[in-house]
């Protein structure tokens, strides 16, 4: 004979409404609540710790972008200036490299002028239109007439030859305007050194 | 679904059986939670306290009318208990008979506590509150009956001093089921255990002759003795020319009583006894299972 003695009877009035308990593996729906809290508020420690180190960086960024901008802006107008020396110096280079042919035609009026005579003003100007005609302007402070000869002889020698000259003389200044054409290539001999 | 339903989720207590959930044992029903075991006599009235961990203390009885003992000592007993709960064993105005052929369709014991009179037929009463316990070798079973009226106003009693009753049960009855359960351990056995039971709880007697596996003879009665126990002999006496030489006495009582021993040798000389009292006994059943 075999009698369980784990069961006690009850004779308490039952209260309405009693449910029985919930299954154990149930537990695992609070169980896992809680450990999503404990996950989320760890991600969130995570993230608001990552968040703060980008913020930082972010900032570090940003200054360090100022600067660069501050330098780039500071490159740029350097830069600039740079430009217009350059552009100087190209328009001095290509000045320099237009008026060569006319270096020589310069030289020699420099030269010929006299122990009483100076140069006032000199001008030469080339016809885009016609590059072989040079406009001449020359204004020599000088009493004789003698001295625009000499001139004349130096320039015909390199080979210009004037046309529609006019001249005026007034006190101690002689204004001279012509039109120079070049006449030809200049015969050089193997002695004359290249310019 | 109700926000306490969601906050019983969160704390677990949907996972625990409800405190008023007869069908839970109550360590599940009150883990780690202080209690009182109350005995009811007709005029008397002792208590217990039972630890967290199901540790007893001594039992305190007082000789008077339980409502005047409550009245006086309700705040210092409730000071033992976590919000009150209490068991009571109804020591008084039951009856444990000895029946035959009583229905034993599956789930007639639960049908009992609902409709008693489908399964006692003519033998049952109006008001009253029946369990039973089934032999399984015949066709005798055991059945305890309370007057409904007496477990309601035994409830209301101890709600009026702010007690919450978790349980209420006959602790005879529960001594002499566990009686039986730890002497007759194994099904089939080829030497069956041919004994008398000796229930003794807070005044109640109760004797159950067992032949074998077959319950003879059952005698029951309520405030029997109180500090004298001299009373017991006179109740058991008669069985002594029923039973034959060789059967023994099983003993049980609620806490070990001085002096039984020998009030049963006195009339029962030369019977074993076999004494399975210890210290707050009933108290550990109610609590453990």
């Amino acid at each position: 004979m075999q009698i369980s003695g784990r069961f006690i009877d009850d004779f308490k009035t039952d209260r309405k409404g009693i449910t029985p308990p919930l299954p154990a593996v149930l537990r695992l729906v609070p169980i896992g609540f809680y450990c999503a809290i404990a996950v989320a508020i760890l991600l969130s420690a995570v993230f608001l710790l990552q968040y703060r180190i980008a913020t930082q960086k972010r900032d570090g960024h940003r200054a360090q972008a100022g600067t660069l901008a501050t330098q780039t802006a500071n490159t740029l107008s350097e830069r600039t200036a740079l430009e217009v020396q350059i552009k100087k110096a190209i328009n001095l280079q290509t000045w320099v490299s237009g008026s060569r042919p006319l270096q020589p035609l310069v030289v020699e009026i420099s030269r010929s002028m006299g122990p009483k005579a100076n140069i006032l003003d000199l001008s030469l100007v080339r016809d885009e239109n016609a590059p072989a005609q040079v406009a001449l302007s020359l204004k020599i402070g000088t009493d004789s007439v003698r001295q625009l000869d000499t001139t004349l002889e130096k320039i015909a020698s390199q080979q210009y030859r004037a046309f529609s000259p006019t001249q005026t003389l007034g006190q101690g200044e002689l204004d001279y305007r012509a039109t120079l054409v070049r006449q030809g290539p200049k015969q050089t001999s193997p002695a004359d050194p290249v310019q | 679904m109700t926000s306490s339903d969601l906050k019983s989720v969160l704390n677990f207590s949907s996972f625990r059986s409800e405190p008023d959930d007869p069908s839970a044992a109550w360590k599940k029903r009150f883990p780690g939670k202080r209690s009182v075991l109350f005995g009811v006599g007709r005029a008397s009235l002792s208590w217990q306290a039972i630890g967290k961990g199901g540790g007893t203390d001594d039992v305190e009885t007082v000789r008077a009318d339980p409502k005047e003992i409550l009245t006086s000592s309700a705040a210092s007993i409730k000071d033992k208990t976590d919000d009150g709960w209490c068991l009571v064993s109804m020591n008084t105005r039951y009856t444990i008979s000895l029946e035959n052929n009583l229905s034993r369709r599956p789930g007639s014991e639960e049908l009992l506590k609902t409709n008693a009179r489908s399964v006692l037929g003519g033998r049952y009463e109006r008001g009253k509150l029946y369990a039973m316990t089934h032999n399984p070798e015949t066709n005798s079973s055991l059945l305890v009956s309370f007057e409904e009226d007496q477990t309601r106003r035994a409830e209301s009693m101890f709600r009026e001093f702010g007690f919450r009753v978790g349980r209420i049960c006959c602790g005879t009855y529960v001594l002499l089921r566990h009686a039986l359960s730890v002497t007759n351990t194994s099904k089939g056995s080829d030497k069956p255990l041919s004994t008398l039971y000796v229930v003794l709880c807070e005044g109640a007697v109760c004797a159950l002759v067992q032949d074998q596996d077959r319950w003879l003879e059952l005698r029951s009665r309520t405030d029997v003795y109180d500090a004298d126990i001299s009373a017991v002999g006179d109740i058991l006496a008669p069985f002594h020319a029923r039973l034959a030489p060789e059967v023994g006495i099983t003993l049980i009582c609620d806490t070990p009583l001085s002096g039984i021993e020998e009030v049963l040798s006195s009339h029962f000389p030369g019977r074993a006894i076999t004494d399975l009292s210890k210290p707050g006994l009933l108290a550990g059943l109610l609590t453990q299972n």
